[in-house]
């Protein structure tokens, strides 16, 4: 058989083609990433679950009105870039007392802390005590017919949650670990005609402030900020980045991110 | 007296476009990994706030793990009357019939549980894991969110999340 020669093919098109579809995909990309944050709205509960009383130094109240003026802890405030300050202070003020400055300090009304939020000092002593505590209390409701499979859920909560405290505790290396008052909470009041802006405003100086306050500690503890910590936990590979996920528990321990958001009337 | 000469006649020799191609499909296939197509152009205005801070929403999407819903007034004006406060619902538009059809708050419940329900078998993740992405425009009361925050409390609905621009990096 003869050789045929194979004839060549004219690629001077290709360029156009690609150049088509590279003006599409330039046209159709967005760059803007979605961004957010994420809330958890609370479950509707239908069994009452009996409220505590919470003190007023546990509360970190951020109100804002319908003409947008904002008013934290009882103080108006001009600038909302200054909440995360107040958030700070609310967080760090008594975080260095002892156990025994503490006590003083929660009788003592001209103490400068005295309005802010306590912290205890917890050990593994304290924690093995509290954990029988609750565990008891898991077994009375369980006997209880009375009682709602609902609520023993929520107490089987409470034991759980005594495990992770032991469980960072260990991590942290230290005999005693510093827990802010279980009571504190950032608590966000806005009014209906309140605009979102501001409310996110609000949402951003918490966020803001959490972050100040995990980054420091990170930085103190382990020499990494808290962005590599939590961008290495978004992840969801547990095992690979064991140590990130023991260190994101025990800061979120440390500083817990608690919000309740008032439904204005 | 001078050592170079111009060579006048000597026209500019032409350029190896040879490899143009491969340029352009370089950027080609950037731009076609880059790109994330939106689910749909909203027919409410939204000009979101500003905020830090904020957490990353591409890795939801990649699963489809999120419903965003947007809220704003209508971009028809005349139609703004008919929404509380002049703000309209403009949700996504997986399960609807309209496009252009614009929503008060209780028509929310349905959507999102219509979504659910349309997802494949595999890829259904429990309803209290979807998060609702709330796009508001910044001058929006605030009531409406807590409005559409009550809807999703009657579903188990329970993450939500609030969008803003993010500007960490300014």
């Amino acid at each position: 058989m003869a050789k045929r020669e194979i004839p060549e093919i004219n690629a001077g098109s290709m360029a156009d083609i690609a150049f088509l579809l590279l003006i599409f995909f330039l046209v159709t990309t967005t760059m803007d990433r979605d961004k957010a944050w994420i809330r958890n709205i609370p479950k509707k509960i239908e069994v009452p679950i009996p409220p505590e009383p919470i003190e007023e130094r546990n509360i970190m109240a951020i109100k804002a009105n319908d003409a947008n003026q904002l008013m934290v802890r009882g103080e108006l405030m001009e600038n909302p870039d200054n909440i995360s300050e107040k958030i700070l202070e609310f967080y760090r003020m008594n975080e260095q007392l002892s156990q025994a400055e503490t006590e003083s300090a929660a009788a003592n009304p001209s103490h400068p802390g005295y309005n802010y939020p306590f912290y205890t000092r917890i050990d593994l002593n304290y924690i093995k005590a509290k954990k029988k505590e609750a565990e008891a209390a898991v077994d009375e409701a369980d006997m209880n017919p009375n009682v709602d499979a609902e609520f023993v859920r929520f107490l089987q909560s409470i034991v759980d949650g005594w495990d992770d405290k032991k469980e960072a505790l260990q991590f942290y290396g230290k005999p005693i670990l510093p827990e802010i008052s279980t009571q504190a909470h950032v608590r966000i009041e806005v009014k209906q005609k309140t605009n979102y802006g501001l409310f996110a405003k609000i949402h951003s100086e918490i966020e803001e402030a959490i972050f100040e306050l995990r980054d420091a500690t990170a930085k103190d503890l382990w020499g990494v900020s808290y962005k590599t910590i939590s961008a290495r936990v978004d992840t969801d590979d547990r095992e690979k980045y064991a140590t990130e996920f023991n260190q994101f528990d025990l800061l979120e321990l440390l500083y817990p991110r608690r919000i309740i958001e008032v439904t204005p009337k | 007296m001078s050592k170079f000469k111009k060579d006048k006649k000597k026209s500019a020799p032409s350029v190896n476009t040879s490899s143009l191609p491969d340029i352009v499909f370089m950027l080609l296939f950037f731009f076609m990994v880059a790109t994330t197509s939106k689910e749909s152009d909203p027919t409410v205005k939204v000009v979101q706030p500003e905020g830090i801070r904020t957490t990353d929403m591409t890795p939801f999407k990649q699963r489809s793990e999120i419903d965003f819903l947007y809220l704003g007034k209508p971009r028809n004006a005349a139609r703004a009357d008919q929404f509380k406060l002049g703000y309209a619902l403009f949700l996504d538009n997986v399960a609807q019939p309209d496009v252009n059809e614009l929503y008060n708050t209780n028509a929310i419940k349905s959507w999102k549980l219509d979504k659910f329900e349309s997802k494949p078998e595999t890829m259904k993740k429990d309803i209290v894991d979807v998060i609702t992405c709330i796009k508001a425009d910044e001058n929006a009361p605030s009531v409406l969110i807590f409005d559409i925050r009550k809807e999703l409390q009657d579903i188990d609905a329970l993450k939500v999340a609030y969008a803003v621009r993010d500007n960490s990096n300014l």
